[in-house]
Order: structure tokens, then sequence, then C-alpha cells
């Protein structure tokens, strides 16, 4: 009976780690150069709050991880730039050409791009993202340990 | 004072006990299955309009299993606080042919579902607002497949296609 009782506290301690997880936040492993250079190319351990997407109180400038509209089970981090409603300019092809684009975010949903946009699959690829598939928002590094600390504001 | 204590730790040993229950709940409710009441005339004749108790499963969205002809809850890409409740007509990369007036047969439209969205359309197509109106739905906004109705209990059972 000392198993199955070790069982049980083990499935309870599991599962408030997972309502831990959905409602409060978690960490994520990011790596890649679509953020440089908020974020670095070999990877960061962030911390993810999940309160501002469950109550809407995102704004254009956080910082977000969502789902990917186009490999479902992928995790994406990107910087959020317009809101529903919102008119976004963005630069379609910035390698090849200065040609500039300008839409209106449509309802329920937001638009996101990469800090380097020379190197980065965003919105201006896969157009704006659904508001249900934002999963929360990054507020807090933790390593590498130089980086340690809140990020930084969207480079000019 | 001594009683005050006793008092509180009484408290905080319901209170964790409700705390597990409700965690417990929630995993079985987010990974396992939920109960779901749904309505609106959008899914006639498969779902009354006046409202029905199904039970929803959150496996098969997890282990890439639904396909054409489920019954899917669906985040609303327009409004994310609102789920809706609709079949999946088409998978990625089908090809789906619609008509936006189904009393025209002749203004018909098709395209190729995208990589990661899937094509959904209510029972109904004179009274729902579905893919034809909002166009493909990313595969993440998927919560769960509808596979029985519980309530009113004369038409309990699973659905047809």
């Amino acid at each position: 009976m000392g198993g199955w009782s070790s069982f049980i506290s083990i499935v309870r301690s599991l599962c408030l780690l997972h309502a831990a997880n959905n409602y409060l936040g978690t960490t994520v492993i990011t790596y890649g150069p679509s953020m440089l250079p908020t974020l670095n190319i070999t990877g960061n351990l962030l911390l993810v709050e999940r309160i501002s997407t469950r109550t809407g109180k995102l704004r254009p400038g956080d910082v977000v991880i969502f789902r990917s509209p186009e490999s479902p089970r992928k995790v994406v981090c990107k910087r959020l730039i317009g809101m529903e409603g919102d008119q976004v300019t963005y630069v379609v092809d910035p390698k090849n050409s200065d040609r500039c684009e300008t839409i209106v975010v449509p309802k329920g949903h937001v638009w996101v791009e990469g800090d380097y946009i020379y190197d980065s699959k965003d919105s201006r690829n896969f157009g704006a993202v659904p508001y249900g598939l934002l999963k929360g928002r990054v507020f807090w590094t933790l390593l590498p340990r130089k980086d340690f600390g809140s990020l930084a504001p969207k480079p000019k | 004072m001594r009683q005050w204590r006793s008092i509180a730790k009484e408290a905080v040993a319901r209170a964790s006990i409700v705390v597990k229950f409700l965690c417990f709940l929630h995993v079985t409710d987010s990974y396992l299955l939920s109960f779901s009441h749904v309505l609106g005339p959008s899914m006639l004749p498969t779902l009354n309009i006046t409202g029905d108790v199904v039970l929803v499963e959150h496996l098969s969205h997890r282990t890439g299993k639904v396909g054409s002809g489920d019954l899917v809850l669906v985040r609303s890409p327009l409004d994310p606080r609102k789920t809706l409740t609709k079949r999946i007509v088409a998978m990625e990369d089908d090809k789906v042919t619609f008509s936006l007036d189904p009393t025209r047969n002749y203004s018909s439209r098709s395209l190729v579902v995208p990589k990661g969205h899937v094509w959904i359309q209510g029972d109904n197509l004179y009274a729902s607002r579905d893919s034809r109106h909002f166009g493909p739905v990313p595969y993440g906004l998927i919560q769960g497949k509808v596979f029985l109705r519980v309530w009113p209990p004369n038409s309990f059972g699973s659905f047809g296609q």
C-alpha cells in the first residue's frame, strides 16, 4: 500500500503543476535568429506568464509565445506588433526590396513579427494569428546568466 | 489564540482538499473528457437548436487523429472567448468546394486548405457562420472531438455522418 500512496501523491503534485502551468506561468526554451538582438540564436530559457493572455491584457510591444498556424505542434516566440483593429505597416521582404504594405488586423487576430525581420517567419508570411492560439507572454529571461532580467523593448 | 490556530489549520486542510480536487478535475477536463452544452441552429439536424449536452474527448486532437466528418469544438477565430461546435469538412491539402449562399447553386468557389489548417462547416448551411465566412481555421484552435450526446435522454447516443 506504500507504493499506492506515493503514486497518488505523485499524481496530485503533477495535477497541481499542470494547473499552475496552465493558469499562472511556465518556462520555455527558444532558439533561432528571428528575435535577435532581444533573444539569442543559440537559446534562451524564458519565463512565461499566462494571466495576460487569459484576461486580454496584452499590448503591442509584448513578446508572446503562440502555437504556429502552419505547424500546430510547434510553439513560436515573436513580438506583438498590432492588436485587432490596429493598422500595421510592414516591410514585405526586407532582404530584396523596401516595399511596404499596410493592413488592418482583422477581428479576433493579432499581428506578430520577429525583431530580426531579415530572418523571421512571422505574420508577414502566415498572416494575422488568431488570438486563441496565443499561449502566454514572455516577461523574464532566466538563461543565459548575462541576460538575466526583463526583456528589451522593440529595437528601433 | 490556540483556538484560532486549530481553526486555521482545519480551514487550510479543507481548502487544500478542494484545491486538489479542482486540479484533478481540470486535468481530466483538458486531457480526457468533459461535458459541453451546445446550442444554436448551425448544426441542425445533428444537434438541437435548444441545446444538447455532449461528451467531448480531448485526446484525439493532441495525437492528430481528428479528420473529415468529425464533430469538433473549436475556439472561434473571430472571438477567442467563444467556442464553436462544427464539423470538419476538409483537412490540410484537401480541395474544398463551397457556396456562400446555398439557395443559389451556381455561385460556388473552391480552394485548397493550407498547411496546418482545417475547413469547418455547420451541418445547417443556411444558418451557420463557419469557414465559408472566416476562412480555414488553424489546427491549433481545435479543443476537442464531440463523440456522444448525453442530454436530452431520448436522443442519447453517438452521431451519424
